[in-house]
């Protein structure tokens, strides 16, 4: 089912758009166009995020986010309908939300995008949180189909050589898995390959939020949060690496000419944890007419930071330092110093937390870390409790007295 | 042996210190290989729910965090755990993997803190190799503070740690089988006790309780409780009240960790990680759903139970997200389901009553 399309005001108070948008929506278009043809023509995988994607590419498998059509689904304001259809059939309105709204759509079909292709096997990585192997555990049984699962220790301390080698075993337990159901033989030359490409894409990824250093930033974390989909989504294939590349060049060509993408930036902000997807356009506008640029966040940065562990002459060991080592499966001590470093980089001013009711390994911690950086940088803090595209949990009262607080502290 | 009295938990384990030389480590939910910690000289005391007023949590955790993981702060935060030598965190949930980082990197409570992982479902030939040196890299840790392991010593201990599942397998299938004359109550109350007790204390109590309590039950209405943990304790009391016995639990504190079968391994490590792979199907492990139905319907059976309760912490994921698929399959067999979502140490509203009595008179 889909939407009609709303006109919706942009800012005076924004710059220009990228012209990376046009390229985005096609190649994310195609990537779920296809997706409706793969049923049937080859295996597909539903995978989490923070799984290591780069394992099933030689087998061929077209691979489907469920997370990235949630956020999708929460951007077109579609989250509490969806949320609805789960609960309806016994889902806890406490749940996540991406797997609310995922679970209806198994129960409904609704979905922005037309259809979504029946899964074949089901992908995940317990490094981003647990919630996602609970939600595929209940996928896989409604579905009858088998669940592979990246069991990623959590480093309370320091990575260890045990973990590794755990790690490393499994990703060698995989293939057989994987060879049996694709029906094709493992290709350890094109793994290599594949290897390489998502470590490139990742690092470019990461080029891209570096222009975001820049006085006047050329993008803003709203910008980022769309542009992130190819590299969670396409990650691996060749289709993301010429995206970035062809973003970064704009970006590259707006400092050069100091085209900021809001025409007066004042205030360079940071967020902390997944967008408030129904909200973008909104807090896009609200934070642009102050002069307040958000020029980097935690999350958009979750796909760049840990990927120089990539290497492709050892995709065993590298694909687990580096999907082991992302900032949730981490302790707070390393994100409070991430933090702390972005804020310095970034020359940022004042950090926006969004405490999101969806994510407790994003959230729980959240209130120490303000705490903490406030004290350690003495910038401005607000949290604001919300919730990732199930907007039945967010309180635009309550937001907005936090917010123009935080506004007042800021412009001091 | 020492002799048990019955004596406050604090008090208890003061003596622990000054007769025996123990160190008191405070341990949060729920998997870890606690006789590991006793051949160390440790007395693990699991923090589930301590009896206290959430204050001053609230500046460290948000409102939708389960309230295990914010009494447990509460616990740190009020000093509760002064009496403590350190804290153990198992990896059971994402809100009690955070904490552990909020109490080391954080709030630093001026007491080693130590880090258990264990490996998740899908079980492979990894996961078990995983397991067993996640034991031996945790006694090597323990061991630079409290001493090197000692191996027979380790062997002893794994042995009175299956003779407390032995005693606690033979009080559950007296009580499913109808030959236990304990109210609720009685029986979770002295279960319970297993949270902090020395087995030297625990098996003469269990056994004591075991030959004390056999005799005809208080009533031939039956339940399966799944869930957490029994508390509060006040719906125990209406239970009994009701006269509706609990004839089984899949209870995370109580039958899903101790109701293990025997294991004749010699190895303690080996023996340890047989017991991890063979527990009743967790959650907090990610035993497949489908093996969850199954083994709450032989619950059931086994039992002659006439429905099932959830017993639900407010803001369980690891329990939420089982339970549709559970209810549903339950309802396929006929058994009615009830969902109780409390938090731990609240008061039994009117309304709850009024559930948990609707739901006994439609099972007779």
């Amino acid at each position: 089912m889909g939407k009609k399309r709303r006109l919706r005001k942009e800012s005076a108070s924004l710059g220009p758009p990228l012209t990376s948008n046009r390229s985005l929506k096609e190649l994310m278009a195609t990537h779920y166009l296809l997706s409706r043809y793969a049923q049937g023509a080859m295996p597909v995988a539903w995978v989490t995020s923070g799984a290591p994607v780069e394992i099933l590419r030689p087998f061929d498998f077209y691979t489907f986010y469920p997370e990235n059509h949630g956020a999708l689904c929460g951007a077109q304001k579609m989250g509490p309908e969806l949320c609805a259809e789960a609960e309806e059939h016994g889902y806890h309105q406490d749940l996540c939300s991406y797997a609310r709204i995922d679970l209806g759509h198994y129960f409904s079909g609704k979905t922005p995008v037309g259809r979504l292709p029946k899964p074949d096997l089901l992908f995940a990585a317990n490094n981003i949180c647990q919630t996602v192997v609970y939600w595929y555990k209940a996928l896989a049984e409604y579905w009858k189909i088998p669940l592979i699962l990246f069991d990623t220790p959590y480093n309370f301390g320091e990575i260890s050589e045990v973990d590794i080698s755990y790690m490393v075993r499994q990703l060698e337990e995989m293939i057989p898995l994987l060879e049996q159901i694709s029906k094709i033989r493992f290709r350890y030359k094109r793994f290599r390959k594949i290897v390489g490409i998502a470590r490139e894409a990742s690092l470019t990824w990461g080029e891209v939020l570096s222009t975001m250093k820049a006085r006047p930033s050329p993008m803003t974390i709203f910008d980022a949060f769309i542009h992130l989909a190819p590299i969670v989504s396409l990650r691996g294939l060749p289709a993301a690496l010429e995206h970035y590349q062809g973003l970064l060049a704009e970006l590259k060509d707006r400092v050069a000419q100091g085209v900021g993408a809001i025409k007066n930036e004042r205030w360079r902000l940071m967020w902390d944890n997944i967008a408030i997807w129904y909200k973008m356009r909104d807090f896009s506008n609200l934070f642009a007419e102050r002069g307040m640029n958000f020029v980097t966040a935690t999350y958009t940065n979750a796909w760049t930071e840990t990927i120089g562990y990539l290497d492709e002459t050892k995709p065993f060991e590298s694909m687990a330092k580096a999907y082991s080592l992302v900032i949730l499966n981490n302790n707070l001590d390393h994100r409070l110093q991430l933090m702390e470093r972005l804020i310095q980089e970034f020359q940022v001013d004042g950090l926006v937390i969004h405490s999101a009711r969806s994510c407790k390994p994003y959230s729980v911690g959240q209130y120490d870390l303000r705490r903490l950086i406030t004290e350690r940088l003495q910038i401005p803090t607000v949290v604001i409790e919300a919730d990732i595209t199930d907007s039945r949990a967010y309180s635009e009262e309550q937001a907005m007295v936090r917010l123009e607080a935080f506004f007042e502290t800021l412009e001091g | 042996m020492t002799e048990f009295h019955s004596p406050s938990r604090r008090e208890y384990l003061l003596k622990q210190r000054e007769v025996y030389g123990r160190h008191i480590f405070g341990v949060f939910p729920a998997q870890y290989p606690r006789e590991l910690l006793w051949t160390m000289n440790i007395l693990p005391v699991e923090i589930w729910d301590p009896p206290l007023d959430l204050s001053y949590a609230s500046a460290h955790l948000q409102s939708y965090i389960c309230s295990i993981v914010r009494l447990g702060l509460e616990f740190i935060v009020k000093g509760k755990g002064d009496i403590l030598d350190g804290f153990l965190f198992p990896h059971t949930c994402d809100s009690i993997q955070n904490l552990s980082s909020i109490v080391n990197n954080y709030l630093k409570p001026g007491k080693p803190c130590y880090f258990f992982y264990h490996p998740k479902w899908p079980y492979r030939e990894s996961s078990h190799r995983f397991y067993i040196e996640q034991l031996r890299d945790l006694a090597a840790q323990l061991g630079d503070q409290f001493g090197a392991l000692d191996y027979s010593r380790f062997k002893r201990y794994v042995e009175k740690g299956e003779k407390v599942t032995s005693v606690m397998r033979d009080l559950y299938s007296l009580r499913a089988s109808g030959g236990l004359s304990a109210s609720n109550g009685e029986f979770y109350r002295t279960i319970r006790q297993a949270e902090f007790l020395h087995p030297d204390d625990l098996i003469p109590l269990l056994e004591k309780f075991l030959e004390g309590s056999q005799g005809t039950p208080r009533s031939e209405t039956s339940v399966i409780l799944s869930g957490v943990l029994p508390n509060p304790s006040e719906i125990l009391a209406l239970l009994d009240e009701l006269k509706i016995r609990v004839g089984d639990d899949d209870l995370l504190a109580c039958g899903r960790r101790y109701l293990v079968p025997p294991n004749q391994t010699q190895d303690p490590f080996e023996s340890l990680a047989e017991r991890y792979f063979y527990m009743p199907p967790c959650t907090t492990r990610n035993s497949p759903i489908k093996e969850r139905l199954e083994h709450l319907i032989n619950k059931v059976e086994g039992s002659n139970a006439q429905g099932v309760i959830f017993w639900i912490v407010k803001f369980c994921e690891p329990e939420l997200f089982d339970m549709p698929h559970l209810i549903e399959g339950l309802k396929k067999k006929g058994l009615p389901t009830l969902v109780i979502d409390v938090e731990p140490n609240q008061e039994l509203t009117g309304q709850l009553t009024t559930r948990i009595e609707a739901f006994g008179e439609m099972i007779r």
